[in-house]
């Protein structure tokens, strides 16, 4: 074969050779955008999201009624043996006003979390609905790890039903449009499961009744 | 400006130093400008290489996401074009080793060995037996051809994106066109008619 006539070839080569179907680059883009800022946004949101403002400001709140209660008391009656007694009444204050604050956001995240993963197999499945789902899923599974992470989590099985919550919005958070089919079937398999739902609505309502 | 005005800015290269500075501190609209200069060549490339196309999809939002983290790390020594397209390959010569598609590679070689000759049709057949042929070459002397003679790059940029030498990037494809003719050479006499 001639040098030329090789030349020739490659030269086509370069106009026919694998040429690639026109993807949809835009939601390409969507995909690229939210894991590159929406992560790098909600790594920030950690530290500013309202719920963990709520959350903070209902403890700083109790403490200092619970403070303002023991000065008072102490200032009143002037002695030592007064001031140590008003110090059990504020500290029962401030369990009880974090533990009401800690049950509502955990009522909270259940209801979202539940409607999410129920509308999740029939609405997730275009560009836009998938987008939001993995948006929202990102800003539950922040709203997780902080009730996780505090010392109001005590309770074993509440625990447990949130580290596997936890899982799930991960991967409610990580679907990606051009695969959201095959993996919105996998976390529907995940969820029967592990029997996500019901535990969820059940824990709901013993945070309701107050046995939590 | 308009959005098509600073896609134009950024494909030509001029103010493409400022897009990149602006999306370094996480500004949306200028990733977007650059993305959009940028995707249809990633992707293209990046198909030729893998040749699949949902992985090249997969490959090129890839490719975006690994530029967007990193560019705090481009320095501007090279074009932004050049880093880009590294990047791409990088990404897309990882996933092909991970997911051994190679089994791929030896089935296109096993069809382009049993392509008749066919003397009335030959410039079809030519072509596809051709397509086959770069399929099956080894990755480097692939991925040589791919850039070189069917992307046009040159050999320095070839070396800068695969960080190989200039003359270690010629020798491949040497090597390439040699396997090349050699796979074609059943067709030879055709040819020259």
């Amino acid at each position: 074969m001639s040098e030329e006539r090789f030349n020739e070839m490659m030269h086509d080569a370069a106009r026919t050779y694998r040429v690639p179907p026109e993807p949809d680059f835009e939601a390409m883009w969507l995909q690229v955008e939210r894991e590159v800022f929406a992560e790098r946004e909600a790594r920030v949101l950690r530290f500013r999201s309202p719920s963990w403002q709520l959350f903070a400001a209902g403890i700083a709140a109790a403490l200092v009624i619970g403070v303002g209660l023991g000065r008072l008391t102490s200032g009143a009656t002037g002695d030592a043996p007064a001031a140590a007694v008003a110090v059990a009444p504020r500290t029962d204050s401030v369990t009880s006003m974090t533990r009401n604050g800690y049950d509502r956001a955990a009522t909270e995240l259940l209801g979202k979390t539940a409607v999410l993963l129920t509308t999740l197999p029939t609405e997730a499945q275009t560009v836009q609905g998938n987008i939001r789902f993995s948006t929202q899923a990102l800003e539950l599974l922040t709203t997780t790890r902080l009730l996780l992470d505090s010392p109001a989590a005590t309770d074993g099985r509440f625990r447990e039903l949130l580290e596997d919550l936890e899982l799930v919005l991960a991967q409610v958070a990580s679907l990606r449009p051009a695969r959201a089919q095959g993996e919105i079937e996998l976390i529907t398999d995940a969820l029967e499961e592990r029997d996500m739902v019901p535990r969820i609505r059940s824990a709901v309502a013993r945070l309701s009744s107050g046995d939590d | 400006m308009t959005h098509a005005a600073l896609v134009l800015e950024a494909s030509t290269g001029y103010d493409e130093r400022l897009l990149i500075s602006r999306a370094k501190q996480g500004d949306r609209q200028a990733a977007k400008v650059l993305y959009d200069a940028h995707a249809r060549r990633v992707h293209r490339l990046v198909f030729r290489i893998c040749g699949d196309e949902e992985m090249a999809r997969d490959l090129t939002q890839d490719t975006f996401v690994r530029i967007f983290q990193k560019l705090s790390t481009f320095r501007g020594d090279a074009a932004f074009s050049t880093w880009v397209h590294r990047i791409a390959v990088s990404v897309a010569l990882n996933a092909i080793r991970k997911e051994r598609r190679l089994k791929r590679t030896s089935e296109d070689l096993d069809v382009a060995n049993e392509l008749p000759a066919a003397p009335h049709t030959v410039e079809p057949d030519l072509r596809a037996r051709l397509a086959s042929a770069i399929a099956a070459l080894p990755e480097s002397c692939r991925v040589s051809v791919i850039l070189h003679d069917i992307e046009g790059y040159t050999h320095v940029e070839i070396g800068q994106m695969l960080g190989i030498a200039e003359g270690t990037s010629k020798a491949r494809l040497f090597d390439a066109r040699t396997r090349l003719r050699k796979a074609l050479s059943e067709f030879a006499k055709e040819l020259e008619r």
